[in-house]
Protein backbone atom coordinates (compact mmCIF):
# COMPACT_ATOMS: atom_id res chain seq x y z
CA UNK A 1 0.00 0.00 0.00
CA UNK A 2 2.45 2.44 0.86
CA UNK A 3 4.98 1.79 -2.21
CA UNK A 4 1.74 2.83 -4.34
CA UNK A 5 1.28 5.96 -2.48
CA UNK A 6 4.43 7.31 -3.13
CA UNK A 7 4.52 5.85 -6.49
CA UNK A 8 1.39 8.10 -7.04
CA UNK A 9 2.49 10.80 -5.28
CA UNK A 10 6.09 11.07 -7.88
CA UNK A 11 3.73 10.98 -10.66
CA UNK A 12 0.84 13.88 -9.55
CA UNK A 13 3.95 15.99 -8.58
CA UNK A 14 5.23 16.48 -11.82
CA UNK A 15 1.90 16.93 -13.70
CA UNK A 16 -0.03 19.93 -13.78
CA UNK A 17 -2.03 20.51 -10.23
CA UNK A 18 -5.65 20.47 -12.17
CA UNK A 19 -5.26 16.91 -13.35
CA UNK A 20 -3.76 15.54 -10.54
CA UNK A 21 -6.45 14.24 -8.75
CA UNK A 22 -8.09 12.79 -11.43
CA UNK A 23 -4.71 10.77 -12.21
CA UNK A 24 -3.87 9.69 -9.31
CA UNK A 25 -7.58 8.02 -8.34
CA UNK A 26 -7.09 6.14 -12.12
CA UNK A 27 -3.59 5.32 -11.56
CA UNK A 28 -4.45 3.88 -8.20
CA UNK A 29 -7.38 1.81 -9.54
CA UNK A 30 -5.16 0.97 -12.16
CA UNK A 31 -2.64 -0.32 -9.92
CA UNK A 32 -5.12 -2.46 -8.05
CA UNK A 33 -6.39 -4.00 -10.96
CA UNK A 34 -3.37 -5.75 -11.54
CA UNK A 35 -2.66 -6.97 -8.18
CA UNK A 36 -4.69 -10.11 -6.32
CA UNK A 37 -6.96 -9.53 -3.35
CA UNK A 38 -4.19 -10.36 -0.81
CA UNK A 39 -1.09 -9.19 -2.40
CA UNK A 40 2.60 -9.21 -1.42
CA UNK A 41 5.10 -6.30 -1.53
CA UNK A 42 6.99 -8.27 -4.51
CA UNK A 43 3.75 -8.40 -6.34
CA UNK A 44 3.51 -4.49 -6.06
CA UNK A 45 6.65 -4.38 -6.93
CA UNK A 46 5.89 -6.22 -10.09
CA UNK A 47 2.92 -3.99 -10.92
CA UNK A 48 4.63 -0.91 -10.54
CA UNK A 49 7.57 -2.51 -12.62
CA UNK A 50 5.06 -2.75 -15.45
CA UNK A 51 3.88 0.81 -15.01
CA UNK A 52 7.97 2.09 -15.43
CA UNK A 53 9.70 5.24 -14.22
CA UNK A 54 7.22 7.56 -12.75
CA UNK A 55 9.12 10.41 -14.29
CA UNK A 56 8.98 8.96 -17.60
CA UNK A 57 4.99 8.18 -16.68
CA UNK A 58 4.51 11.88 -15.73
CA UNK A 59 5.89 12.90 -18.95
CA UNK A 60 3.47 10.97 -21.03
CA UNK A 61 0.60 12.70 -19.20
CA UNK A 62 2.27 16.25 -19.01
CA UNK A 63 1.00 18.43 -22.08
CA UNK A 64 3.74 20.85 -21.98
CA UNK A 65 7.43 20.82 -23.77
CA UNK A 66 9.47 18.88 -22.29
CA UNK A 67 12.27 20.54 -23.36
CA UNK A 68 13.82 24.72 -22.67
CA UNK A 69 13.77 25.20 -27.17
CA UNK A 70 12.49 23.15 -29.68
CA UNK A 71 12.86 22.85 -33.21
CA UNK A 72 11.05 25.63 -33.99
CA UNK A 73 12.92 28.10 -32.25
CA UNK A 74 16.08 26.37 -32.09
CA UNK A 75 17.80 27.76 -35.43
CA UNK A 76 16.60 30.88 -34.85
CA UNK A 77 17.87 31.02 -31.21
CA UNK A 78 21.11 29.18 -32.56
CA UNK A 79 21.52 31.57 -34.85
CA UNK A 80 21.12 34.41 -33.08
CA UNK A 81 23.55 33.13 -30.32
CA UNK A 82 26.12 32.91 -33.10
CA UNK A 83 25.97 36.81 -34.25
CA UNK A 84 25.39 38.49 -30.23
CA UNK A 85 27.70 36.08 -28.22
CA UNK A 86 30.94 37.40 -30.19
CA UNK A 87 29.87 40.62 -30.42
CA UNK A 88 29.33 41.30 -26.56
CA UNK A 89 32.30 39.23 -26.00
CA UNK A 90 34.79 41.82 -28.28
CA UNK A 91 32.85 45.00 -26.55
CA UNK A 92 32.94 43.81 -22.91
CA UNK A 93 36.99 43.09 -23.46
CA UNK A 94 38.23 45.78 -25.26
CA UNK A 95 35.45 48.36 -22.33
CA UNK A 96 37.42 46.74 -19.71
CA UNK A 97 40.66 46.65 -20.90
CA UNK A 98 40.46 50.34 -22.25
CA UNK A 99 38.71 51.35 -19.09
CA UNK A 100 42.00 49.67 -16.59
CA UNK A 101 44.55 51.16 -19.17
CA UNK A 102 43.49 54.41 -18.89
CA UNK A 103 42.87 54.50 -15.68
CA UNK A 104 46.62 53.26 -14.81
CA UNK A 105 48.60 55.54 -13.06
CA UNK A 106 51.89 53.89 -13.63
CA UNK A 107 52.58 54.00 -9.89
CA UNK A 108 52.06 50.06 -9.69
CA UNK A 109 54.01 47.05 -10.62
CA UNK A 110 53.51 46.52 -14.46
CA UNK A 111 53.76 42.64 -15.13
CA UNK A 112 51.00 42.52 -12.34
CA UNK A 113 48.89 45.50 -13.60
CA UNK A 114 48.93 43.85 -16.83
CA UNK A 115 47.76 40.61 -15.46
CA UNK A 116 45.32 42.27 -13.37
CA UNK A 117 43.84 44.05 -16.25
CA UNK A 118 43.59 40.42 -18.89
CA UNK A 119 42.18 38.96 -15.58
CA UNK A 120 39.33 42.02 -14.90
CA UNK A 121 39.00 41.76 -19.53
CA UNK A 122 38.60 37.95 -19.64
CA UNK A 123 36.17 37.77 -16.35
CA UNK A 124 33.99 41.23 -17.84
CA UNK A 125 33.77 39.02 -21.13
CA UNK A 126 32.76 35.92 -19.35
CA UNK A 127 30.51 37.49 -17.30
CA UNK A 128 28.70 39.41 -19.69
CA UNK A 129 28.73 36.30 -22.21
CA UNK A 130 26.39 34.98 -19.34
CA UNK A 131 24.22 37.47 -18.62
CA UNK A 132 23.87 37.75 -22.81
CA UNK A 133 23.27 33.85 -22.89
CA UNK A 134 20.82 33.70 -20.13
CA UNK A 135 18.38 36.88 -21.30
CA UNK A 136 18.61 35.46 -24.99
CA UNK A 137 17.84 32.25 -23.27
CA UNK A 138 15.03 33.44 -21.11
CA UNK A 139 13.32 35.33 -24.03
CA UNK A 140 13.40 31.72 -26.23
CA UNK A 141 12.17 29.80 -23.80
CA UNK A 142 8.78 31.71 -22.82
CA UNK A 143 8.46 31.91 -26.59
CA UNK A 144 8.45 28.31 -27.02
CA UNK A 145 5.95 28.19 -24.19
CA UNK A 146 3.69 30.73 -25.08
CA UNK A 147 3.64 30.09 -28.86
CA UNK A 148 -0.07 27.62 -29.26
CA UNK A 149 0.34 26.60 -32.64
CA UNK A 150 1.86 23.24 -32.54
CA UNK A 151 4.18 23.91 -35.34
CA UNK A 152 7.26 22.67 -35.74
CA UNK A 153 9.08 23.92 -38.69
CA UNK A 154 11.94 26.14 -37.93
CA UNK A 155 11.05 30.24 -38.30
CA UNK A 156 12.20 32.27 -41.51
CA UNK A 157 13.10 35.78 -40.97
CA UNK A 158 9.34 36.75 -42.36
CA UNK A 159 7.41 34.63 -40.37
CA UNK A 160 6.04 32.50 -43.46
CA UNK A 161 6.64 29.26 -44.70
CA UNK A 162 9.76 29.22 -46.79
CA UNK A 163 9.70 29.31 -50.62
CA UNK A 164 13.16 29.45 -52.92
CA UNK A 165 12.73 33.15 -53.41
CA UNK A 166 13.76 33.67 -49.69
CA UNK A 167 17.54 32.51 -51.12
CA UNK A 168 17.26 35.69 -53.14
CA UNK A 169 17.81 37.90 -49.76
CA UNK A 170 21.30 35.83 -48.06
CA UNK A 171 24.01 36.96 -50.33
CA UNK A 172 26.29 34.46 -51.29
CA UNK A 173 29.86 34.65 -50.06
CA UNK A 174 33.31 32.54 -51.29
CA UNK A 175 35.28 31.50 -48.61
CA UNK A 176 38.48 33.41 -49.59
CA UNK A 177 36.34 36.89 -49.95
CA UNK A 178 34.72 36.21 -46.74
CA UNK A 179 35.70 38.65 -43.61
CA UNK A 180 35.66 36.42 -40.51
CA UNK A 181 34.52 37.60 -37.28
CA UNK A 182 38.06 37.38 -35.89
CA UNK A 183 39.41 39.82 -38.16
CA UNK A 184 36.76 42.38 -36.78
CA UNK A 185 37.56 41.57 -33.56
CA UNK A 186 41.07 41.36 -34.16
CA UNK A 187 41.04 44.89 -35.40
CA UNK A 188 38.84 46.50 -32.65
CA UNK A 189 40.99 44.43 -30.26
CA UNK A 190 44.15 46.41 -31.64
CA UNK A 191 42.54 49.63 -32.37
CA UNK A 192 41.93 49.76 -28.32
CA UNK A 193 45.11 49.03 -27.42
CA UNK A 194 46.77 51.36 -29.50
CA UNK A 195 44.31 54.26 -27.83
CA UNK A 196 44.82 53.62 -24.19
CA UNK A 197 48.93 53.14 -25.30
CA UNK A 198 49.00 56.20 -27.01
CA UNK A 199 47.77 58.81 -25.10
CA UNK A 200 48.82 56.72 -21.47
CA UNK A 201 52.73 55.92 -23.63
CA UNK A 202 54.30 57.93 -21.10
CA UNK A 203 53.04 55.64 -18.08
CA UNK A 204 53.58 52.27 -20.15
CA UNK A 205 56.42 52.12 -22.84
CA UNK A 206 59.81 52.60 -21.75
CA UNK A 207 62.82 51.38 -19.59
CA UNK A 208 61.48 49.24 -16.51
CA UNK A 209 63.90 48.71 -13.41
CA UNK A 210 63.48 46.72 -10.41
CA UNK A 211 62.85 49.27 -7.58
CA UNK A 212 62.00 47.57 -3.68
CA UNK A 213 61.11 44.27 -5.48
CA UNK A 214 58.64 46.08 -7.87
CA UNK A 215 59.03 46.81 -11.35
CA UNK A 216 58.65 50.36 -12.21
CA UNK A 217 59.02 53.04 -15.25
CA UNK A 218 62.10 54.60 -14.92
CA UNK A 219 62.48 56.42 -18.24
CA UNK A 220 59.57 56.45 -20.99
CA UNK A 221 60.65 55.86 -24.29
CA UNK A 222 58.30 58.66 -25.94
CA UNK A 223 57.54 62.46 -25.19
CA UNK A 224 54.40 62.38 -24.01
CA UNK A 225 54.12 66.06 -25.27
CA UNK A 226 55.11 65.38 -28.85
CA UNK A 227 52.42 62.67 -28.22
CA UNK A 228 49.83 64.41 -27.08
CA UNK A 229 50.53 67.64 -29.85
CA UNK A 230 49.22 65.22 -32.88
CA UNK A 231 45.77 64.42 -31.03
CA UNK A 232 43.78 65.64 -33.64
CA UNK A 233 44.83 63.75 -36.53
CA UNK A 234 45.71 60.44 -34.60
CA UNK A 235 41.78 60.18 -33.80
CA UNK A 236 41.19 61.13 -37.28
CA UNK A 237 43.01 58.27 -38.65
CA UNK A 238 41.14 56.23 -35.82
CA UNK A 239 38.25 57.36 -36.61
CA UNK A 240 39.07 56.03 -39.79
CA UNK A 241 39.96 52.78 -38.52
CA UNK A 242 36.81 52.52 -36.92
CA UNK A 243 34.54 53.41 -39.59
CA UNK A 244 36.45 50.73 -41.75
CA UNK A 245 36.11 48.09 -39.37
CA UNK A 246 32.23 48.41 -38.86
CA UNK A 247 32.24 48.90 -42.42
CA UNK A 248 33.74 45.13 -43.05
CA UNK A 249 31.81 43.85 -40.32
CA UNK A 250 28.36 45.04 -42.01
CA UNK A 251 30.05 44.27 -45.60
CA UNK A 252 30.92 40.93 -44.47
CA UNK A 253 33.33 40.13 -47.60
CA UNK A 254 35.53 42.26 -49.64
CA UNK A 255 34.38 43.76 -52.27
CA UNK A 256 36.25 46.83 -54.55
CA UNK A 257 34.39 49.44 -51.88
CA UNK A 258 36.25 47.84 -49.17
CA UNK A 259 39.42 47.57 -50.98
CA UNK A 260 39.26 51.32 -51.68
CA UNK A 261 38.07 52.21 -47.95
CA UNK A 262 41.33 49.96 -46.91
CA UNK A 263 43.65 51.57 -49.62
CA UNK A 264 42.28 55.46 -48.24
CA UNK A 265 42.65 54.29 -44.15
CA UNK A 266 46.03 52.90 -45.30
CA UNK A 267 47.35 55.88 -46.92
CA UNK A 268 45.78 58.19 -43.71
CA UNK A 269 47.19 55.57 -41.11
CA UNK A 270 50.74 56.15 -43.32
CA UNK A 271 50.82 59.78 -43.41
CA UNK A 272 50.21 59.88 -39.80
CA UNK A 273 52.72 57.28 -38.70
CA UNK A 274 55.07 59.55 -40.92
CA UNK A 275 54.23 62.72 -39.47
CA UNK A 276 54.64 61.89 -35.92
CA UNK A 277 57.75 59.64 -36.80
CA UNK A 278 59.71 62.56 -38.50
CA UNK A 279 59.37 64.51 -35.24
CA UNK A 280 62.80 65.39 -33.52
CA UNK A 281 61.80 65.53 -30.16
CA UNK A 282 59.57 62.10 -30.28
CA UNK A 283 61.93 59.97 -28.55
CA UNK A 284 62.78 60.91 -24.73
CA UNK A 285 66.43 62.45 -24.85
CA UNK A 286 66.96 60.62 -21.43
CA UNK A 287 66.15 57.37 -23.48
CA UNK A 288 68.82 57.82 -25.76
CA UNK A 289 71.34 58.49 -22.89
CA UNK A 290 70.44 55.30 -21.28
CA UNK A 291 70.71 52.91 -24.76
CA UNK A 292 74.12 55.17 -25.05
CA UNK A 293 75.49 54.27 -21.69
CA UNK A 294 74.01 50.16 -22.02
CA UNK A 295 75.47 49.53 -25.21
CA UNK A 296 78.83 52.44 -25.68
CA UNK A 297 76.85 53.09 -28.81
CA UNK A 298 75.44 56.21 -29.93
CA UNK A 299 71.48 55.89 -31.27
CA UNK A 300 69.92 58.02 -32.90
CA UNK A 301 66.44 57.72 -34.68
CA UNK A 302 67.66 59.98 -37.81
CA UNK A 303 68.68 59.47 -41.39
CA UNK A 304 69.08 55.78 -42.72
CA UNK A 305 67.61 54.40 -39.82
CA UNK A 306 64.36 56.52 -39.61
CA UNK A 307 64.10 56.25 -43.30
CA UNK A 308 64.32 52.30 -43.12
CA UNK A 309 61.57 52.45 -40.69
CA UNK A 310 59.85 54.18 -43.09
CA UNK A 311 59.95 52.49 -45.64
CA UNK A 312 58.96 48.93 -44.11
CA UNK A 313 55.78 50.59 -42.80
CA UNK A 314 55.20 51.27 -46.37
CA UNK A 315 55.75 48.33 -47.60
CA UNK A 316 53.48 46.28 -45.55
CA UNK A 317 50.58 49.25 -46.19
CA UNK A 318 51.42 48.17 -49.75
CA UNK A 319 50.83 44.33 -49.61
CA UNK A 320 47.95 44.93 -47.61
CA UNK A 321 46.50 47.39 -50.01
CA UNK A 322 47.30 45.06 -52.90
CA UNK A 323 45.89 41.99 -50.42
CA UNK A 324 42.53 43.80 -50.93
CA UNK A 325 42.01 44.15 -54.47
CA UNK A 326 43.14 40.97 -54.90
CA UNK A 327 40.51 39.53 -52.14
CA UNK A 328 37.85 42.23 -53.83
CA UNK A 329 38.39 40.68 -57.86
CA UNK A 330 37.67 37.09 -56.81
CA UNK A 331 34.39 36.24 -58.66
CA UNK A 332 32.02 35.23 -55.74
CA UNK B 1 18.40 -7.69 -31.10
CA UNK B 2 20.45 -4.65 -31.53
CA UNK B 3 20.15 -1.55 -30.00
CA UNK B 4 19.27 -0.01 -33.32
CA UNK B 5 16.97 -2.02 -34.55
CA UNK B 6 14.99 -1.81 -31.20
CA UNK B 7 14.71 1.49 -31.98
CA UNK B 8 14.02 1.29 -35.55
CA UNK B 9 10.30 -1.30 -34.34
CA UNK B 10 9.34 0.97 -31.51
CA UNK B 11 9.06 4.14 -33.94
CA UNK B 12 7.96 1.80 -36.55
CA UNK B 13 5.07 1.14 -33.92
CA UNK B 14 4.48 3.92 -32.13
CA UNK B 15 1.88 5.77 -35.12
CA UNK B 16 0.61 2.37 -34.98
CA UNK B 17 -0.49 2.45 -31.33
CA UNK B 18 -3.20 5.12 -31.48
CA UNK B 19 -4.82 2.97 -34.17
CA UNK B 20 -4.57 -0.31 -32.25
CA UNK B 21 -6.44 1.60 -28.90
CA UNK B 22 -9.07 3.17 -30.94
CA UNK B 23 -9.88 0.02 -32.44
CA UNK B 24 -10.80 -1.65 -28.90
CA UNK B 25 -12.52 0.97 -27.62
CA UNK B 26 -16.23 0.64 -29.47
CA UNK B 27 -16.54 -1.08 -25.77
CA UNK B 28 -16.62 0.86 -22.94
CA UNK B 29 -13.21 -0.34 -21.24
CA UNK B 30 -11.13 0.41 -18.18
CA UNK B 31 -7.18 0.87 -18.67
CA UNK B 32 -6.14 -2.63 -16.96
CA UNK B 33 -9.01 -4.53 -19.22
CA UNK B 34 -7.44 -2.56 -22.47
CA UNK B 35 -4.29 -3.53 -21.93
CA UNK B 36 -5.25 -7.35 -21.05
CA UNK B 37 -7.69 -7.09 -24.30
CA UNK B 38 -4.66 -5.27 -26.29
CA UNK B 39 -2.00 -8.53 -25.34
CA UNK B 40 -4.70 -10.70 -26.04
CA UNK B 41 -3.82 -10.13 -29.31
CA UNK B 42 -0.25 -9.89 -28.74
CA UNK B 43 -0.06 -6.21 -29.04
CA UNK B 44 2.42 -5.41 -26.65
CA UNK B 45 2.15 -1.46 -25.48
CA UNK B 46 4.14 0.22 -22.78
CA UNK B 47 1.38 0.76 -19.86
CA UNK B 48 3.29 4.39 -19.33
CA UNK B 49 2.43 4.99 -22.68
CA UNK B 50 -1.02 3.52 -22.74
CA UNK B 51 -2.82 5.84 -19.93
CA UNK B 52 -1.32 9.26 -21.21
CA UNK B 53 -3.00 7.96 -24.34
CA UNK B 54 -5.72 7.31 -23.34
CA UNK B 55 -6.17 11.52 -21.99
CA UNK B 56 -4.67 12.52 -24.83
CA UNK B 57 -7.56 11.01 -26.85
CA UNK B 58 -9.84 12.38 -24.64
CA UNK B 59 -8.76 15.48 -24.47
CA UNK B 60 -8.73 15.24 -28.62
CA UNK B 61 -12.55 14.53 -27.98
CA UNK B 62 -11.75 10.93 -30.16
CA UNK B 63 -12.93 9.25 -26.49
CA UNK B 64 -15.13 9.74 -24.15
CA UNK B 65 -14.80 8.96 -19.99
CA UNK B 66 -16.72 8.06 -17.31
CA UNK B 67 -16.43 6.95 -14.00
CA UNK B 68 -18.41 4.35 -12.48
CA UNK B 69 -18.33 3.79 -8.67
CA UNK B 70 -20.83 0.88 -8.49
CA UNK B 71 -18.26 -1.97 -8.04
CA UNK B 72 -15.72 -2.49 -5.58
CA UNK B 73 -13.11 -0.31 -6.81
CA UNK B 74 -14.13 2.99 -8.95
CA UNK B 75 -13.12 2.40 -12.54
CA UNK B 76 -12.82 5.06 -15.20
CA UNK B 77 -14.33 3.78 -18.44
CA UNK B 78 -13.70 5.06 -21.90
CA UNK B 79 -15.40 4.43 -24.97
CA UNK B 80 -15.27 6.03 -28.60
CA UNK B 81 -17.41 9.20 -29.48
CA UNK B 82 -19.27 10.01 -33.01
CA UNK B 83 -16.26 11.83 -33.75
CA UNK B 84 -14.10 8.94 -32.85
CA UNK B 85 -15.76 6.62 -34.93
CA UNK B 86 -15.55 8.75 -37.96
CA UNK B 87 -11.90 8.77 -37.07
CA UNK B 88 -11.11 5.42 -36.59
CA UNK B 89 -12.61 4.31 -39.55
CA UNK B 90 -10.92 6.50 -41.82
CA UNK B 91 -7.21 5.29 -40.19
CA UNK B 92 -8.59 2.34 -40.76
CA UNK B 93 -9.13 2.69 -44.63
CA UNK B 94 -5.66 4.82 -44.49
CA UNK B 95 -3.84 1.69 -42.33
CA UNK B 96 -5.00 -0.57 -45.40
CA UNK B 97 -3.79 1.59 -47.86
CA UNK B 98 -0.41 1.87 -46.73
CA UNK B 99 -0.02 -1.64 -46.17
CA UNK B 100 -1.10 -2.75 -49.46
CA UNK B 101 1.39 -0.08 -50.54
CA UNK B 102 4.14 -1.42 -48.59
CA UNK B 103 3.31 -4.87 -49.46
CA UNK B 104 3.81 -4.16 -53.01
CA UNK B 105 7.00 -2.39 -52.44
CA UNK B 106 8.30 -4.84 -50.30
CA UNK B 107 7.98 -7.75 -52.91
CA UNK B 108 9.83 -5.15 -55.27
CA UNK B 109 6.79 -5.19 -57.77
CA UNK B 110 7.80 -2.05 -59.13
CA UNK B 111 5.05 -2.13 -62.10
CA UNK B 112 1.67 -2.49 -59.64
CA UNK B 113 2.60 -0.14 -57.21
CA UNK B 114 0.10 2.51 -56.70
CA UNK B 115 1.32 6.34 -57.58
Amino acid sequence: MHLIDIYIQEVTRRIPEKNREDIALELRSTIEDMLPDNYSEKEVKGALTSLGNPALLARGYADRPMHLIGPRYFDMYATLLKMIIPIVAMLALIVVITENIISYNGEEAILGTILTILGHGIWGMISSLIQTFFWITLVFAILERTDALNDKTPLTPNWKEWTPDDLKSIPYIKKEKKISKVDIFGSLLWIAIFVAVYFNAVHLIGVYEKIQGKLQLVIPTFNQDVLYSYWLIVLFALFLEVAFVFYKFIAAQWTTKVAIMNTVRTVVSTVVFILIFNEDNLINLEFYKYLEDLFHFTFELHGPVKVGFILMWIVFAVIDVVQGFRKAKIRG
Amino acid sequence: MSKLLNSLITELRRGTLTLAVLSQLKTPQYGYSLVQLLEKSSVSIDQSTLYPLLRRLEKQELVESSWDTTESRPRKYYVLSEYGKEILEQLQAEWEKTTLELQTLLKGDVENAPD
